[in-house]
């Protein structure tokens, strides 16, 4: 039975890395880099809900916010700082046919945003932690011996609203035919009409929603936000998009899962610390031996950073 | 000399040597993000090997880069198989795997770090930088180098030429874990105390980004990229959050306006023929 | 006769079922001057790719002074004595003149070799064969310059001179005339002839026809993959095939050339 309760508690972290495994995984897909401010801007999405329920509005306008209120603000955040990243490192990326540094500017762009956005709030918040409060946050649900909490449940349950919203897109709307004719070839994708240019801001704009959101997720899951969230949940979030296939969106979601459940799996019979390594040791393994994951394609990632 | 200056030529000699083992894999065209996990090789080596075996300063700063050598060379086999992001991400998840296996090893100290029993001098250390650096450019000037410069601009034309790509790449990777193996075992030594959490992503981060800002095109790049980034924050007398913040600025606004990093070939061949203006008949690189 | 210096039997080459070489057969004598000449399409650069080794042949063989290429990886036939240049110019754009034609030695033997610094620093010199090569062809000024900043037409010579540097007793020439003017072709067939008189065989795919005839003895003709005409080039013109191939026919129109 504990073993079952187990299951379900990795299956309810796994639901959190799959929003942002998904942003990367879009970001690589249809854009072809590595985009290493998606952890930061999950936890922008954490750290300034967490602050407008503590303090409210900058400067003073409001009282502290309800939590909705505070984690919509957020998410709404991520989006924006999404985009700033966008403006200034992919707009300026002009892809050439030269050597591996040159095509990882994108990467190393975002590196650099990485540190400003985690610097930032080191800088004006400081490295603790703090408490978030939900309503429901010590609130269980019981039944046969298994203890889920409203917060995971409702975790699994935006995690499961996300990506099916995310399946409808990208199956049944002009975008998401665009996006995903983009990611298969962005030059016949333009000689289809399809508008590149306004394509990646979209992109942009779902990985700063996907983040977003999953950084709401952690905050009401584990009633707790801190300026580290981030690197736990991103270097997770990476693992997941590989197991599943770089590109492939149903991988992420299965690699997200997956990964919950062996880190959760993992601290239960090895103990705390050996999360990390076994996560990071199947990672490496993937990648030198089926890099293509669980549904990618080799093709993907090779040339691209 | 001051105390103060003499850490400060301590930690800028071994940021340099560590940055230049990241600068040869790249010379090579490979991206390691994956600097700290053989930095805390070489730091751990060195830890265990004083404190354990009593053995000379001089053999365990040896003994520390041949081992990280000698990881560098057995992973670059499995690693060169992958490209571009899976490359990346492999040398990224090779250095949690090593910061991983540490935390959960009693013998290496777990989380609680390790003592080491000896201590070196600044000079010392510098001393050992500027042997570094002699060697870099050394090498970078035969004709080893030139084939690791052929690899990393087409490999194609490098295989034509009869460049043996693999050997070159493997090669790279291993003199990789060496110099960073090396920086680590400096740092070990210098510091007194070696703990994991030190060696972490961002550490890994910031040594390449050194390497990327300072320019790859030739040895002259990891040496100011390093130094520019350990001297100038103090000089200004940042707090360290606040150095980081500016170092993420400088690294978009470069990548926006000089990507290719500082030091460029053809910014050195202006400079030398700023030096030199009478003699154009190519002395520079001749 | 002399054994010929490269002999091709058989070639066939498919890229996902679409047949770029279909047996191909010629051999190049020793010591000669042999054009390969073609419109546009015909597969003489895949063939230059499957001699020097990038692409392996799905059937036929290549021998070069005998011995049988299948078993040579790319890397290794440099050593042998064939050397070439690229149809796009591939140097290297952010290092020097002197730098790029030395990577030329690198096959050449002597492991220590590899270890001798050559000169790559500012302000160390280095007399030896690549200045005295980049002289002949006067390129000795550019010798310090970085070869991304200067004009086609010079880059072209310097990836020739780069083949030169390995000594090669075979030398593979993509299009080394596209883009010189009539000055420059003159010095280059010239120094062509000259490098032939030293015992090098080469291997010219060249559209420039006053050029292939002033410098070669031999030509073969590939059209859509195949060896259409294969004779001394004073008879080419004779050929029907050939004159098919490049005029199209009855029909007239006139085709690459």
């Amino acid at each position: 039975m504990l073993i079952v309760q187990q299951i379900l508690n990795g299956l309810m972290l796994g639901s959190i890395y799959v929003g942002v495994a998904v942003a990367f995984t879009l970001t690589i897909g249809i854009l072809n880099f590595l985009n290493f401010t998606i952890p930061v801007l999950f936890m922008l999405s954490g750290m300034i809900g967490w602050s407008l329920s503590f303090y409210g509005l900058p400067f003073g306008l409001s009282e502290p916010l309800g939590w909705l209120t505070s984690l919509g603000i957020g998410v709404f955040c991520a989006v924006v700082a999404s985009l700033i990243v966008e403006r200034f490192t992919y707009r300026y990326f002009k892809a050439k046919h030269g050597d591996a540094t040159e095509h990882a500017i994108p990467l190393v762009s975002s590196l650099g945003f990485l540190l400003i956005f985690e610097y930032m709030v080191l800088i004006a918040h400081g490295s603790d932690s703090r408490g978030f409060h939900t309503p429901f946050a010590d609130l269980n649900w019981r039944f046969d011996g298994l203890v889920i909490s409203i917060p995971q449940f409702i975790s699994l349950f935006v995690s499961l609203a996300i990506v099916a919203g995310l399946s409808i897109l990208l199956t049944r709307t002009k975008l998401g035919r665009a996006l995903r004719a983009t990611a298969e070839n962005p030059d016949a994708a333009v000689l289809m009409g399809i508008e590149v240019n306004r394509i990646v801001p979209v992109v942009f704009v779902l990985t700063g929603l996907f983040c977003g959101l999953a950084g709401a997720l952690f905050a009401i899951n584990y009633s707790e936000v801190s300026p580290y969230m981030g690197d736990q949940v991103g270097t997770k979030a990476i693992a997941g998009m590989v197991l599943g296939g770089l590109g492939s969106v149903w991988g992420a979601i299965a690699g997200g899962l997956i990964v919950g459940l062996t880190e959760t799996l993992s601290i239960y019979f090895f103990g705390a610390t050996s999360a990390q390594v076994t996560v990071w040791g199947l990672l490496l393994v993937l990648l030198l031996f089926r890099p293509q994951g669980l549904f990618g394609h080799n093709a993907i990632g090779k040339g691209k950073f | 000399m001051s105390g103060y200056m003499s850490g400060l030529i301590a930690i800028l000699g071994i940021n340099v040597i560590f940055a230049y083992g990241i600068y040869v894999t790249a010379a090579a065209g490979q991206l390691n993000l994956g600097g700290a996990g053989f930095q805390a090789i070489g730091a751990y080596a060195c830890a265990l090997l004083s404190a354990t075996y009593g053995i000379s300063i001089f053999w365990t700063l040896v003994f520390s880069t041949l081992v990280g050598a000698a990881i560098g060379f057995l992973i670059a086999f499995p690693i060169l198989r992958t490209r571009g992001v899976y490359m990346v991400l492999a040398t990224f998840a090779f250095a949690e795997v090593v910061v991983g296996i540490i935390l959960n090893s009693e013998l290496l100290g777990g989380s609680m770090g390790l003592i080491v029993s000896d201590y070196i001098e600044w000079q010392s250390i510098l001393w050992t930088t500027i042997g570094v650096i002699i060697f870099v450019f050394y090498l970078m000037s035969t004709p080893l180098g030139l084939a690791m410069r052929a690899v990393h601009d087409d490999e194609a034309v490098a295989t034509i030429m009869g460049v043996n790509n693999r050997a070159i790449q493997v090669g790279a990777f291993a003199l990789g874990g060496a110099l960073a193996g090396l920086s680590g075992a400096l740092y070990a030594y210098y510091f007194g105390f070696v703990e994991v959490q030190y060696f972490n992503a961002f550490l890994s981060i910031f040594v390449l980004l050194y390497v990327l800002i300072g320019g790859t095109q030739t040895a002259w790049g990891p040496l100011i990229g390093a130094t520019f980034f350990t001297l100038i924050p103090e000089a200004l007398r940042m707090g360290e959050d606040w150095r980081f913040l500016i170092f993420g600025v400088l690294i978009v606004v470069m990548m926006i306006i000089r990507p290719e990093g500082i030091v460029t070939r053809d910014a050195l061949d202006r400079i030398w023929l700023k030096l030199k203006p009478q003699t154009n008949d190519g002395a520079p690189n001749g | 006769m002399a054994d010929p210096i490269l002999s091709l039997r058989n070639i066939d080459k498919n890229f996902g079922g679409i047949e770029v070489l279909r047996d191909v057969s010629f051999e190049v004598a020793s010591g000669s001057r042999h054009a390969l000449i073609g419109p546009n399409g015909a597969g003489k650069t895949t063939l230059f790719n499957v001699i020097s080794g990038v692409y392996t042949p799905d059937g036929g063989s290549i021998q070069l002074q005998g011995k049988d290429l299948a078993d040579v990886p790319s890397r290794h036939r440099i050593g042998l004595g064939m050397a070439r240049s690229f149809q796009n110019i591939r140097l290297m754009p952010h290092l020097s003149v002197i730098e790029n034609v030395m990577l030329g030695q690198h096959a050449r033997p002597g492991l220590l070799r590899l270890l001798r610094p050559v000169g790559m620093m500012p302000g160390a010199h280095e007399r030896s064969e690549a200045l005295e090569l980049l002289n002949t062809f006067g390129l000795d000024p550019h010798r310090g310059q970085v070869v991304g900043n200067l004009p086609y037409g010079v880059r072209k010579k310097i990836e020739v001179v780069r083949a030169l540097m390995s000594n090669p007793k075979l030398l593979l020439l993509d299009e080394p005339a596209a883009g010189l003017n009539a000055s420059e072709t003159a010095t280059l067939r010239d120094f062509l002839i000259d490098v032939s008189s030293r015992g090098i065989s080469l291997l010219v795919v060249e559209h420039d026809m006053p050029f292939v005839n002033a410098l070669c003895d031999h030509v073969t003709v590939m059209n859509f993959g195949e060896r259409i005409f294969d004779g001394p080039a004073s008879s080419v013109r004779q050929s029907k095939a050939v004159l098919e191939a490049y005029l199209g026919g009855e029909t007239g129109d006139s085709n690459a050339a």
